[in-house]
């Protein structure tokens, strides 16, 4: 069966089993059958989360399955901005995208041999956690999630997190023994900056990996990240949704795959597909999925697709990450700064722990940062050079800064745009 | 179920609202309350017409806010049958309770008598500055007035009473206990009345309470308002909680002269806008009085109240009955399902905000649930087809989220 067949087929039971996408359909008078090639697909209206939000469960759930079933696995997302979402997975599905995804980096395959189950480490925003206790007020035990994952607490407001709670997440790493951690990358690399302060490291009786996911990883985080872990750990960037999992991975070589086989993806920018090269939001039509199938489902994040070969190997689409639609900086001149542009000019900048670039609703522009100890004048010259640059003609003012806040989510976005937020409400 | 006509649900802006696309049924009330257009123009007017601070100034603006916020201190007053100097505007009941607990000047290890369903704020203070004993509820969260008489003969120093509690809706019989407490001790009596005063109206005097605290957002006011209603003579004794700027007559190098009650127990500048909107609400509430409102909140219990005992799936904490309560339930969901997750699901995929969790009254919900519960609380707006509408989203939610078949 070639994609598209399967494309075809998610549809009709969508049709079939949810109350939700039925009317979405027949709102728009279409119904399965209507779908035969790629341009009848198109004329399905995008779903958002907004559809899923309102509608989950009762309209959303295929007929046939509850919260409770078997392998569902719910949660509640803060997501981006305040936009959360409640939802629910099937775990064999999770797995199935999660392996096709790690699949591009062999670094990671010994994780999931036969007979190994992954002992996983949390250490994200907390509203991310599906745990409400991960606050400190907790034991181990109350953090542990079904699936055996530890959440490892952190405060809301990331730099504003206690030393006790530091010293907590490095403990319980300790007595926790995982081969993996899945974490924000901001928080890692946070964790790595008093690391180094208490001379503590992050220890394991097994082959420990890294998953970063949640924010977009920046250079500078990444670089903490590597030097913190070394060089033995490997570290990868997950492209992921908490409602659908794994939607690409980062291989050995640096690039980001998405995955194709688990989803029919599409990358749309103003109602058509855009070509490789131009940037365009990733729609996403879940294939197989028996619990909450999605069509064409927008998911407000940007991809520039790349086209051509990887030296990994793999055959999964190359595409490079630019961040949310409401993240981006709009300039005077109608041209988009994205996330990603952001992070490329900043760099891996060894003398930066962290910044943030925020754009008003005005569209002036503030980029705020917090330099190490190794900061020289002529780093942070260039680096305004750099973006004045490409942020013109739009102002952007420089502050170096010991305290960055993290949204209420918990969450840490290097570059936002309060009037990408507002134009695209 | 016949329904009364009362409708006042057009005066509430932030009902119109959509979320997804969807109207929302606003049962949180409890917590806090939406709040009409009127108390809206009040504040906006304030600041639109004058902006300036209050008292000491000459000036003409001055003199206008000043004479605004006095009359909505008269009218605070009026509305619980006090003398306006008798009435003090602080933040919330959490302050009032604080100044009071900590302004009476009780020796270290003063007993004091409470209740298990006392909101935290009228829990902690007083195990700050005292010691408290609490008097046992029955399964149904009424007061085991035995129980209550014993500690009585223990001769407390305080009694700090709840006249409804936020958890089980209860109204206690205050009138009697305050009258049992007068006959065994001479214990200050201070009374906890934020969920009382918004569904009924109270007279100090006639209830003879020493203290009585309340806030003003619970009952279509601002947020930022607390008032503490204080006898006279027993307000002038109590030591203030912030000293400073506008509580004080004369300051010169070696000391200072407090102002005379309320003012000072106002340190530094009020919230003015928010007293003015206070005075509304409270025009608007009486206005309402009248109006068919009383039966309505009873209608809204009843269905409350009714739904909760004919579903299975949930357990309702409190009086299974319609005597006593206010239009409020909290529900227990069995099954091990997670109240949280039910009222974040009831808000996003239904649009009715309701709350989880312990209500800041945890000695109480772990004594009668054991653990989270879910509260719905309903107020003049809302109407019984909004909690029909609840309960059939959450047997929806329930029917999706039980045990898994098979």
């Amino acid at each position: 069966m070639n994609a598209f067949d399967a494309v075809r087929e998610e549809i009709a039971y969508a049709f079939d089993r949810t109350d939700f996408f039925r009317k979405h359909m027949e709102d728009n008078e279409l119904r399965p059958d209507d779908i035969r090639t790629v341009d009848d697909f198109q004329r399905i209206p995008p779903t958002s989360k907004s559809h899923y939000r309102r509608n989950f469960p009762a309209g959303v759930l295929a007929r046939g399955y509850t919260l409770n079933s078997p392998h569902v696995m719910r949660f509640q997302s803060s997501g981006t901005s305040g936009d959360r979402l409640n939802s629910a997975i099937l775990a064999y599905d999770l797995t199935r995208r999660q392996a096709t995804a790690i699949g591009v980096h062999p670094g990671f395959a010994d994780l999931w041999l036969p007979g190994n189950r992954p002992r996983i480490c949390r250490f994200a925003p907390p509203n991310c956690s599906d745990v409400e206790c991960a606050t400190g007020f907790s034991s181990m035990a109350d953090r542990t999630l079904p699936d055996g994952t530890l959440v490892l607490t952190v405060a809301h407001d990331l730099l504003a997190t206690p030393e006790w709670q530091v010293v907590k997440a490095f403990d319980e790493i300790d007595a926790y023994g995982p081969d993996l951690l899945v974490v924000d990358p901001t928080h890692l690399a946070f964790l790595g900056r008093w690391g180094r302060r208490l001379g503590r490291k992050i220890t394991s009786p097994k082959k420990l990996h890294v998953v970063c996911g949640y924010t977009l990883m920046t250079r500078v985080a990444r670089r903490q990240v590597e030097d913190f872990m070394g060089p033995d750990v490997p570290i990868g960037d997950m492209i992921g949704m908490s409602e659908l999992g794994y939607l690409g991975f980062e291989c050995h070589h640096g690039q980001r795959h998405i995955n194709d086989k688990d989803f029919y993806v599409e990358f749309v920018r103003d109602g058509r597909p855009v070509q490789e090269g131009e940037l365009g939001e990733l729609y996403v039509t879940t294939l197989d999925d028996g619990l909450v199938p999605r069509i064409r489902y927008a998911t407000g994040d940007y991809f520039t697709p790349l086209g051509g070969e990887c030296g990994c190997g793999t055959d999964l689409p190359v595409v490079r990450i630019e961040g949310r639609a409401t993240h981006m900086v709009r300039l005077m001149d109608d041209r988009l700064v994205t996330p990603g542009a952001v992070d490329a000019a900043v760099g891996a900048a060894p003398w930066l722990d962290l910044y943030k670039l925020e754009q008003d609703r005005a569209g002036a522009c503030t980029f705020r940062y917090i330099p190490n100890s190794s900061a020289r004048a002529a780093d942070w010259t260039a680096l305004e050079h750099r973006l004045t640059d490409i942020l013109a003609p739009n102002p952007v003012r420089f502050e170096a800064v010991d305290y960055i806040a993290c949204e209420r989510s918990g969450k840490f976005q290097s570059c936002v745009s309060r009037l990408s937020a507002e134009v695209t409400r | 179920m016949t329904t009364s006509t009362f409708y006042c649900r057009d005066d509430f802006p932030a009902l119109r609202r959509e979320i997804d696309g969807q109207a929302i049924s606003y049962l949180d009330n409890a917590a806090t309350t939406l709040k009409p257009r009127a108390v809206i123009q009040a504040i906006t007017e304030y600041y639109e017409t004058n902006g300036a601070n209050i008292h000491r100034g000459k000036h003409r603006l001055s003199e206008e806010a000043s004479d605004a916020y006095e009359a909505a201190r008269v009218r605070l007053a009026d509305h619980i049958g006090a003398a306006a100097n008798e009435v003090v505007m602080l933040r919330n009941t959490t302050e009032a309770l604080n100044l009071v607990a900590s302004g009476l000047g009780l020796e270290q290890d003063a007993y004091i008598v409470g209740a298990l369903d006392a909101h935290h704020s009228q829990l902690l203070p007083w195990r700050r500055f005292g010691r408290l004993e609490l008097t046992r509820l029955d399964a149904h969260g009424r007061l085991d007035r035995e129980h209550f008489r014993a500690l009585l003969a223990g001769r407390p120093k305080v009694v700090a009473l709840t006249c409804c509690s936020n958890v089980t809706g209860v109204v206690h019989p205050v009138a009697e206990l305050v009258a049992e407490v007068r006959a065994a001790c001479d214990a200050t009596i201070v009374l906890d009345a934020a969920q009382y005063l918004p569904h009924r109206r109270v007279n100090v005097r006639e209830l003879d309470v020493d203290f009585m605290a309340f806030s003003m957002h619970k009952m279509l006011g601002p947020t930022g308002i607390g008032c503490l209603y204080g006898r006279g003579q027993r307000l002038a004794a109590l030591r203030p909680l912030s000293v400073g700027g506008g509580m004080v007559d004369w300051v010169d190098a070696d000391g200072s002269v407090d102002r005379r009650i309320p003012y000072k127990f106002e340190a530094g500048t009020p919230a003015i806008a928010s007293v003015i909107g206070s005075a509304a609400a409270i025009g608007y509430l009486e206005a309402l009085d009248g109006s068919g409102r009383h039966r309505h909140d009873e209608e809204l219990c009843a269905a409350l109240v009714d739904g909760a005992l004919a579903r299975p799936g949930v357990r309702l904490v409190g009086p299974p009955d319609h005597d006593d309560r206010i239009a409020l339930v909290s529900l227990k969901l069995d099954n091990g399902v997670s109240a949280g997750e039910v009222a974040r699901l009831l808000s996003d995929s239904y649009g009715v905000m309701a709350r989880s969790g312990h209500m800041c009254a945890q000695p109480l919900v772990t004594e009668l649930a054991g653990g989270e519960i879910l509260r719905v609380s309903a107020y003049v707006y809302n109407e019984v087809a909004e909690i029909e509408g609840f309960y059939k989203a959450l047997d929806e939610l329930l029917g999706l989220m039980g045990p898994a078949a098979g």
